[in-house]
């Protein structure tokens, strides 16, 4: 529980870091923290409700302070984080690499869902190719970004929560033998 | 084999997941209908955003500093080099000083203000960004000047330096205005030489798209650009920026051209709010929302 609060106020500050952040750096160069802490959630909170609740919660903070639909961000930042949960059971995570692919995948995703919900719910706004030119260098960029956000989101439950990010709840499935 | 635990705990978590993606589902349809429809924010988020607008601003407050340090710092190089040009030039320069001062003061930031307002007649709130989007796809920014202020949706946003945006929602004393470069902003434009008509977008990035007619098309590179009235939401004459390409086109319907704006986006600081809403935002959000005709002038 405590760690669900760690990480839900480091995903708020990383909310209203973004803003301050996309004052001075250029919209493309700037990660999009907010994914990077829902992607840490994934990895790192082992109450799997807790970390629907937060991801969602950070995704409303995050609607509130940009310029999208009350619930647009929500939604995909809980659809983010599933996807994360789900991979890491299949997945290693944990490496940079697998990591920084799924979350350039997730930023690609995410990019697209964005246009789509938009369009969908905002009368009058086409999809625009336009939307696509910032995917690439944000995709790397977040992808490079996301180990560092793990490991600080690590440090952040490991000093403040209760939970220990080392000791997590692993499934074995048994192989069943034919008689 | 799953376990009576399994399918106790899964359907928990099933419906925690479903409840939330209909929540956030409700939240987008029930907030789409509020832009469209009032752009006035519920009580909650209002108060949200009132209260993250001032935590915004503390969080600006140093990353500011650092950034006008390295500024200040970037200035100092070569200075003595240029101090010894300057000291070499000084004597010729003084007469020349006075007749500078009477310029700059003549063309300055408060002469250009004040002539917008003799020029639109609109009352107009001077506001400050106290930070930008929180998420790198969309282009707005929180303002320090709310209802209370007078502030509506859907009331214009400019600079000294042209066209801004657009308020999109307000809370008590904060507000969010969708600047020209997000990829929802269209404007109607008009090429100031050629009377040459179009519709200006946001890209998302730091320039504009100029879209227009190709037959007979009158646009050259450095053309300026205003706002033309038409669509009854930015008043006539307002500078949106400069025309800085003409892309070549096999459409034989529709160019493009890229506009360079004439806000530069990347410093700005302060902005106006014209408290008077276009007659079409006016029809849309209806008139009983408008301005209080004691809001605060323009300094």
């Amino acid at each position: 529980m405590r760690g669900a609060l760690v990480l839900l106020g480091l995903g708020a500050l990383a909310a209203l870091a973004q803003g301050v952040l996309a004052s001075w750096i250029p919209a493309r160069l700037c990660p999009d923290l907010g994914l990077l802490v829902v992607v840490a959630i994934g990895l790192c909170l082992r109450s799997l409700v807790g970390g629907l609740l937060v991801a969602s919660l950070l995704g409303y903070l995050t609607d509130l302070l940009s310029g999208s639909l009350l619930g647009q961000h929500a939604l995909l930042r809980l659809l983010a984080y599933l996807a994360v949960r789900h991979g890491s059971r299949h997945l290693s995570l944990r490496s940079p690499f697998a990591l920084g692919a799924c979350v350039a995948a997730l930023t690609a995703a995410n990019a697209l869902a964005l246009v789509a919900l938009t369009s969908f719910f905002t009368a009058g706004a086409a999809p625009d190719p336009w939307w696509l030119r910032d995917l690439a260098p944000q995709a790397v960029l977040n992808a490079l970004v996301a180990p560092l956000a793990v490991r600080l989101a690590d440090v952040a439950v490991a000093a403040l929560g209760d939970e220990d990010p080392s000791r997590r709840t692993v499934r074995f499935d048994s192989r069943s033998w034919p008689a | 084999m799953w376990t009576l635990f399994e399918i106790r705990n899964g359907l928990r978590l099933a419906i925690v997941a479903v409840g939330l993606v209909a929540v956030a589902l409700v939240s987008m349809v029930v907030d789409g209908r509020r832009v469209r429809g009032g752009g006035e924010l519920s009580w909650w988020t209002g108060a949200a955003l009132d209260v993250a607008a001032p935590v915004q601003r503390m969080m600006s407050t140093p990353v500011d500093a650092i950034h006008d340090l390295w500024v200040d710092y970037v200035d100092l190089v070569g200075v003595r080099r240029e101090n010894d040009e300057l000291r070499a030039r000084l004597a010729g320069l003084s007469d020349e000083n006075l007749q500078l001062r009477e310029a700059l003061v003549a063309s300055g930031r408060l002469e250009r203000i004040a002539e917008m307002r003799e020029a639109f007649d609109v009352p107009m709130l001077p506001g400050e960004l106290v930070g930008a989007d929180a998420s790198p796809w969309f282009r707005s920014v929180p303002i320090d000047r709310g209802r209370s202020q007078g502030v509506r949706s859907g009331m214009p946003v400019i600079s000294e330096e042209g066209l801004v945006g657009l308020v999109r929602s307000t809370s008590r004393n904060a507000s969010k205005a969708m600047l020209l470069v997000d990829r929802q902003a269209a404007v109607d434009g008009i090429i100031q030489r050629s009377r040459l008509r179009g519709i200006v977008r946001g890209l998302g990035g730091e320039e504009l798209g100029f879209e227009f007619v190709a037959r007979g098309a009158d646009v050259e590179v450095g053309d300026v650009v205003i706002t033309s009235g038409v669509g009854g939401v930015y008043p006539k004459g307002l500078r949106v920026g400069e025309i800085a390409a003409v892309a070549d086109s096999d459409s034989p319907l529709l160019r493009t051209a890229t506009l360079r704006p004439a806000v530069d986006f990347a410093r700005l600081e302060q902005v106006f709010v014209m408290l008077r809403r276009g007659p079409t935002m006016e029809l849309l959000h209806g008139s009983e929302e408008a301005a209080p005709a004691s809001a605060p002038p323009a300094p």
